[in-house]
């Protein structure tokens, strides 16, 4: 079923096609430039011409590699819901909160009504998209996730504050689509975490993409799967971008239980770990998948972003899952 | 009714001024190798004291170490125990915040104090009683996993763990402690497992002499298990008001027998709740409160706001006392 709306929108993609989650890691001179923009010592076009070059040296990394869906790295962004609040209304930046470890971010705060007013994303997605005939994905942060990970001073309910960002949302896939993206990712990786409001999340999902030309991944990731499947199913979209490895792929007892109806990207490497996984072990994980999943539905890439690992690391996985799943293919 | 100002858990350790941004310099330096161990805990010194300082100068009666040396609630324990190794992120319940997972191997054991040298130091630099926070066996066996599937499980680890705390917590109250918090947070995801932490809970309060021993719940409605929660062998709960706004209610309604710490406070949005709304709240409660006294505190640790709201938060915290205390004049 997938695949024909992938037909009908003009791509044509081989068995076990290949993509990653969205961010790399940002090059040393794009994270000094980062710094040195951050210091006044450097303008804005100054940065974004870096960003630009980073941008270009993923395009013509995952061409190399063999990858078959692109990204455009996310080299524009520091923070996956951050960025996003800095390009609507309503949002102020707030102080630095912990993610994890010694890693810190600046949690965004609502303190009024959000609004879309310009494309957020669309200009760099053409850029990314004009320096390859490979399709790249569209990549944003979705209405639950910009929700959960921001303060709320503004809307009276969590569902309220989900289904106003959902309407704003939506205007920038519209936006891509109009730019011409036919395949748009909508990171929920906060979905996953409070069972209870899954409803919610999915009817912010369905007011982003309802009637929408696109064939829609969503990404989830780091929760607790086992109270939200199968219901997640649900949710408007084509496919499923899921961290499989980071927990041992025990997503698939769950897939036996109860069949998975979508397509599903299948996270062969964890983005945790220095450590590059052998051939062996990744072609041991989408075995398991097969097992498991229709081959016809399976995308194979990382657990989640790589912007946490190295350069190297970054390149040494998505290596290692291109040559995997181009072996099973044939 | 006496209303006791006291902190929850964890403090931000960062904040956008300069010199609160020493320590994740210092460990960024430190994994690198260009500063010393010493380094290391001379900037979690200061980053406690600074933690200190502002819990002191909010008006608490009860304040923490901010629990600015811990990696997460989870591993920065586990990961002291033999037995146990530590391993990859996971997300920490329904935040946006993660934890190692730690990995059991083989039997565990404490082999030596885990948070003991801490809570003196803090002390020590406090004017005003530090309660130690240590994160319970209930949640820390539920968010680890074993080595070998089927070496024992959930229930050995529980008892793992357990038997791995109750000496801590004896150390702690025998260093001076006159009130231990256990953090399950666990219970409210798990609530099957209140019989499991019952023994859990006598186990690991059996040393704890005159100490007090309170228990935290939180990320969570504890309506559901209220009545199961009055009959645990502790002697205050802390409760998370955040989830659901008809908790009020039902402890206005229930009462308890036990002590209780209000969590009214949310430690998870910025947002400054109105101090009339929340000291008419704690009106409602006081009269069906044991011993005619209550704590009122964050709804959880305070590390998931910047460092500018957790202080605005904290000092709000007197805000709703003198509201109360007004209105009850």
């Amino acid at each position: 079923m997938s695949r024909e709306k992938l037909r009908q929108l003009g791509i044509d993609l081989p068995l076990f096609p290949t993509t990653s989650v969205g961010s790399f890691p940002k090059p040393d001179y794009l994270m000094k430039a980062r710094a040195d923009f951050a210091k006044k010592k450097i303008t804005g076009a100054e940065l974004e011409e870096k960003a630009r070059q980073a941008t270009e040296f993923w395009i013509r990394k995952q061409e190399e590699l063999g990858v078959d869906v692109l990204v455009d790295g996310e080299m524009y962004r520091g923070d996956m819901v951050a960025y996003f609040a800095e390009h609507l209304r309503g949002f102020e930046e707030g102080g630095l909160v912990r993610s994890y470890g010694n890693r810190y971010y600046h949690k965004p705060i609502i303190t009024g009504e959000v609004r879309w007013e310009n494309p957020i994303t669309v200009d760099w997605w053409k850029y990314a998209q004009g320096l390859t005939r490979k399709p790249v994905k569209g990549m944003l942060t979705g209405p639950y996730t910009v929700m959960d990970w921001s303060f709320n001073e503004f809307y009276p309910s969590r569902r309220d504050t989900c289904l106003a960002l959902a309407k704003e949302i939506r205007r920038e896939v519209e936006a891509l689509i109009a730019a011409g993206a036919k395949i748009v990712q909508i990171d929920e990786p906060a979905a996953s975490v409070r069972s209870e409001e899954l409803p919610v999340a999915i009817e912010a999902l369905d007011v982003v993409t309802d009637g929408l030309p696109a064939y829609f991944i969503t990404h989830i990731c780091y929760g607790a799967f086992e109270y939200i499947y199968p219901g997640m199913l649900e949710m408007p979209v084509d496919n499923f971008d899921l961290e499989m490895s980071n927990s041992g792929l025990d997503m698939l007892e769950l897939f036996r239980k109860d069949r998975f109806t979508k397509d599903i990207s299948f996270g062969v490497v964890d983005v945790h770990s220095h450590v590059v996984e052998e051939e062996s072990v990744v072609e041991q994980r989408l075995r398991q998948a097969l097992d498991v999943l229709p081959m016809e539905n399976i995308w194979v890439d990382p657990d989640c972003g790589l912007k946490t690992r190295s350069v190297d690391e970054a390149i040494a996985k998505m290596q290692a899952l291109v040559k995997v799943a181009r072996a099973l293919r044939n | 009714m006496e209303l006791i100002l006291a902190n929850n858990s964890s403090y931000p350790r960062i904040g956008d001024a300069s010199e609160h941004q020493l320590l994740r310099k210092t460990i960024t330096q430190w994994e690198k190798g260009e500063k010393a161990d010493s380094d290391l805990r001379a900037a979690e010194d200061r980053m406690t004291e600074l933690a200190l300082a502002e819990q002191i100068e909010a008006g608490l009666d009860i304040v923490t170490d901010g629990q600015i040396r811990w990696y997460d609630a989870i591993s920065h324990l586990a990961g002291k125990l033999s037995g146990v190794r530590i391993n990859g992120l996971l997300r920490f319940f329904d935040t946006n915040t993660y934890f190692r997972q730690p990995v059991v191997h083989a039997k565990i054991e404490r082999t030596k104090a885990l948070l003991v040298e801490d809570y003196l130091f803090a002390q020590a630099k406090s004017p005003r009683p530090v309660k130690p926070v240590l994160t319970g066996p209930v949640t820390l066996a539920r968010l680890s996993i074993e080595e070998t599937k089927g070496a024992g499980g959930f229930e050995r680890m529980l008892e793992g763990y357990t038997q791995a705390l109750a000496p801590e917590v004896a150390a702690l109250a025998a260093a001076g402690a006159t009130l231990i918090q256990i953090d399950e947070p666990a219970l409210l995801k798990y609530p099957q497992d209140i019989a499991r932490a019952r023994p859990s809970l006598a186990a690991l309060t059996a040393g704890k002499g005159a100490a007090q021993i309170a228990l935290a719940l939180y990320f969570g409605d504890p309506a559901p298990i209220y009545d199961e929660l009055q009959k645990l062998p502790v002697d205050v709960l802390c409760l998370d008001f955040t989830y659901n706004p008809a908790f009020v209610e039902v402890v206005a309604t229930r009462g308890s027998s036990k002590t209780l710490a209000l969590g009214l406070v949310d430690g998870r949005n910025t947002k400054l709740e109105d101090p009339k709304t929340l000291a008419r709240d704690v009106e409602k409660m006081a009269r069906r409160l044991a011993g005619d006294r209550a704590y009122l505190t964050p709804s959880c640790g305070f590390e998931y706001l910047p460092r500018d709201r957790a202080q605005l938060k904290l000092r709000h915290l007197s805000t709703i006392k003198k509201e109360f205390l007004g209105s009850n004049a």
